[in-house]
C-alpha cells in the first residue's frame, strides 16, 4: 500500500520539480517540452523507490506529501505558470 | 545494504511485479509479435477471389475517386503509397452520429467510380490493441483508458525494475552463471527470473520509459498544465508536435499535381529519404499542405517530414541534424520502443527480448506465490494467483495462436464477411475458458498438458497458410518473415516445455503446484535472506 501512496505522490512532485528546472534553465521551456516529459517520468520512477527505504510507512509519504508542499511553494515565486513561452 | 531494509525492497519488487505483472505479460508477448506489425498487415491480406491485379494503380486516379466518393478525406488524409495504394481518414457521422476512421484501397474502386469494401481481417491491429491497450477499447474521449492503464503499468514495471537492480548489483557477476539445475522447482525459476532479468535489463528500462511516456503523455501533460505552466499548455504542446499548422481556407481551389512528384519534390529536398505515408491537408485547396512522411536509415532517430505546401513549395524539412528539440527528443522515444531502426536483425532481437520478458513475468509471479506459500504458510492467494498466472498467460499464447487461425481460414468459408470480429471473439473465448480451467484444473497437469498443446497451435499457423494459399506462404517475404516468427515462437514453447518435464524429473514440484500445501510445509527463506542471515 505504501508502493501506491508513494506512485500517487510522486507524481506531482516529479512534475513540479520538472516546472522548477524550466524557470531555471536559460532556454525557453516550451523548446524542450519532450525531454521535460522523459526526465520528469524518470524522476517519478526514482521517487517511487524512495518509500521503500525508511522502516514504517508514514515518514516517506508524508515526506513526499510536505514535498509536494515546498515544491508548489517555490513555483509560486517563479513566473512561469501562465507565462509566455 | 542492511538485512531488513534489503527484504523492504525484495517486498516492494514483488508487490509491484505482481501488480503489473499479468498486464505486462500480454504486453511483451503481443509486443514481440507486433514488432512485425507492417509484415503481418500483409501476412493476412486473403488471397481468396482475388485476382491478380495487372499492376501498379494509379494514386492519382485513386485519390480523384476516394475525394469524389467521401469528400471529407480531402479535409485530411493519411495517404499510403504502394502498388494498391491505401488512405486513412475521419468520415464524420451523420445526423449527430459519432463519426470514425476508415481506410479505402485503389481496389475497393470499380473503374465505373463504384466503391465495394470486402470485410478483411483485422488481426495486425488487434495484436496492436493487445500489446498498447491490453484490447481495452477506447472511448474517443480525451484519455485513452487501456493506454492510460498501460502507462501506470509501465511506471509500476519502472520502478520494479529499479528496485531489482538494487537488489541483484552486488552479487551481479554471480547471478549471471547461476541457471542451477539442482534443487527444487523455485530454485530454478528465481535463476531463470534472474538471469533474464540481468540480460535484458537495458531493453526493460527502455520499454518501461518510452512505453510509460506514451501510455501517460496525456495525463502527464493534464498535471504539467494544472500545477506548472497553466492552461497555454495544450496549445504549446500542439504547436511543438504538430509538423505545420492546420490549414485555415480561403476557399480557393487549386489544380494537384500528381501524386509522384509531390513525392519527388520531397526526395530532393531529403535525398534518401523512405517514404511511409503523406499527410495530406485540404486536398486541392490553394492554402492546403502535405507532410511526406517517413524515415531516413542510419539513425536512431529516423523519422523525417517534409512539408510542401500544394504546389510543391517546400515549407518546413524535419529531419536528423535539422528538426527542433522537440522533434529531436521524441524521434527516438518511438524508433527505441518499437525497433523500427536497425532494420530485421534489431527487430530480431527486440522479438527476441519480447518473448523473453514474458518468461520474466511469469517466472515472477510463480516466484511470488512460492515465496509467500513459503513464508506464510497455505494461502489461498498464493494458489489463486498461481492459477490465474498459469490460465491467464497460456490463454493469451493461445488465444492469439487462434486468431491467427481464423484470421487465415475463415476468409475460405461461408463466414468470411464475420473475419475481423471473429479473430477477436476467439481470443476472448479461449482465454475465459482456460483461465477458468485452470482455477479448477491442478496447475502441475494443466501446465503440463497446455505447454504440450501451444507448440502445435503455432505450427498448424504456417501449415494452414499453405493449405488454403499454397505458395503465398513462403514467396512472398512479409509472409515468409511472418511464419517464420511463428515457426520461432513454437521452438520456444517447446524449449519451455521441454525445461518444464526436466524439472519434473529432476525435482519434487513445489506443494503449491499439486494442492498439497499444508500447515507442516517447511517456511524457506531466499538466498539473498539465507546470506544476510549468515552475514549477520
Amino acid at each position: 500500500m505504501r508502493a501506491l501512496f508513494g506512485v500517487l505522490l510522486s507524481l506531482p512532485l516529479s512534475m513540479m520539480l520538472m516546472g522548477l528546472a524550466a524557470a531555471w534553465v536559460p532556454v525557453p521551456w516550451n523548446s524542450w517540452l519532450v525531454l521535460q516529459l522523459i526526465i520528469g517520468m524518470l524522476l517519478w520512477m526514482s521517487l517511487s523507490l524512495l518509500v521503500a527505504l525508511p522502516e514504517k510507512a508514514w515518514p516517506p509519504l508524508v515526506g513526499l506529501l510536505v514535498a509536494n508542499g515546498i515544491v508548489w511553494a517555490t513555483l509560486q515565486t517563479t513566473g512561469i505558470y501562465g507565462g509566455a513561452a | 545494504m542492511k538485512a531488513d531494509r534489503l527484504r523492504r525492497f525484495i517486498d516492494l519488487h514483488a508487490w509491484l511485479g505482481m501488480v503489473s505483472g499479468l498486464a505486462l505479460f500480454v504486453a511483451f508477448f503481443a509486443g514481440a509479435i507486433n514488432v512485425f506489425h507492417h509484415e503481418l498487415h500483409h501476412w493476412q491480406e486473403s488471397h481468396h477471389g482475388h485476382e491478380q491485379a495487372a499492376g501498379p494503380a494509379d494514386p492519382d486516379h485513386f485519390l480523384q475517386q476516394l475525394i469524389s466518393r467521401f469528400p471529407a478525406s480531402a479535409d485530411r488524409m493519411y495517404f499510403l503509397p504502394d502498388e494498391d495504394p491505401g488512405a486513412m481518414w475521419f468520415q464524420p457521422g451523420e445526423d449527430g452520429a459519432p463519426g470514425e476512421w476508415r481506410t479505402a484501397h485503389a481496389s475497393n474502386f470499380a473503374e465505373d467510380g463504384s466503391f465495394t469494401q470486402q470485410p478483411g481481417s483485422e488481426l495486425a491491429d488487434f495484436v496492436n490493441e493487445l500489446h498498447y491497450e491490453l484490447g481495452i477499447p477506447g472511448n474517443g474521449g480525451l484519455i485513452n483508458i487501456g493506454m492510460t492503464l498501460m502507462g501506470f503499468v509501465a511506471v509500476l514495471y519502472g520502478v520494479a525494475l529499479f528496485s531489482g537492480l538494487i537488489i541483484h548489483w552486488p552479487k551481479i557477476r554471480k547471478e549471471l552463471f547461476a541457471l542451477k539445475h539442482q534443487g527444487n522447482l523455485r530454485r530454478y525459476w528465481k535463476n531463470l527470473h534472474n538471469l533474464i532479468g540481468i540480460i535484458s535489463f537495458p531493453f526493460h528500462l527502455i520499454m518501461s520509459v518510452t512505453g510509460a511516456a506514451m501510455g501517460l503523455f496525456t495525463v502527464m501533460a493534464i498535471v504539467l498544465g494544472l500545477l506548472v505552466f497553466g492552461p497555454q499548455l495544450q496549445g504549446v504542446i500542439q504547436k511543438e508536435t504538430d509538423v505545420w499548422p492546420p490549414v485555415q481556407s480561403q476557399g480557393e481551389t487549386l489544380a494537384m499535381a500528381p501524386m509522384a512528384d509531390y513525392l519527388a519534390a520531397a526526395n530532393n529536398e531529403l535525398p534518401g529519404m523512405d517514404v511511409g505515408w503523406v499527410e495530406i491537408r485540404g486536398y486541392g485547396d490553394a492554402a492546403g499542405w502535405m507532410d511526406v512522411a517517413g524515415s531516413q536509415p542510419g539513425f536512431l532517430g529516423h523519422h523525417v517530414h517534409v512539408v510542401l505546401d500544394n504546389t510543391m513549395k517546400p515549407l518546413r524539412i524535419s529531419a536528423p541534424g535539422e528538426r527542433t528539440f522537440n522533434f529531436a527528443a521524441i524521434s527516438p522515444v518511438y524508433s527505441l520502443h518499437f525497433g523500427d531502426y536497425g532494420g530485421v536483425w534489431v527487430k530480431l532481437l527486440y522479438f527476441a527480448m519480447g518473448l523473453l520478458g514474458s518468461l520474466l513475468f511469469v517466472s515472477g509471479n510463480v516466484l511470488w506465490c512460492e515465496r509467500r506459500s513459503d513464508r506464510v504458510g497455505p494461502s489461498r492467494s498464493s494458489a489463486f494467483l498461481l492459477r490465474l498466472t498459469l490460465g491467464l498467460c497460456f490463454g493469451v499464447v493461445s488465444g492469439i495462436a487462434f486468431s491467427f487461425l481464423v484470421s487465415k481460414l475463415l476468409p475460405y468459408t461461408p463466414w468470411a464477411a464475420l473475419v475481423a470480429s471473429a479473430e477477436r471473439q476467439i481470443f476472448w473465448w479461449v482465454l475465459v475458458v482456460l483461465v477458468l480451467w485452470s482455477l479448477r484444473a491442478s496447475p502441475l497437469r494443466f501446465s503440463g498438458l497446455w505447454l504440450r498443446i501451444m507448440p502445435f497451435l503455432y505450427l498448424a499457423i504456417p501449415v494452414a497458410q499453405v493449405a488454403v494459399e499454397g505458395s503465398h506462404a513462403w514467396q512472398e517475404p512479409d509472409a515468409l518473415l511472418v511464419n517464420l516468427v511463428v515457426v520461432a515462437v513454437a521452438a520456444c514453447l517447446w524449449g519451455v516445455r521441454a525445461q518444464f518435464r526436466k524439472r519434473l524429473r529432476l525435482a519434487e514440484p513445489h506443494p503449491l503446484w499439486v494442492g498439497k500445501v499444508t500447515r507442516d510445509h517447511p517456511k524457506h527463506l531466499t538466498e539473498t535472506e539465507l546470506e544476510n542471515q549468515g552475514a549477520s
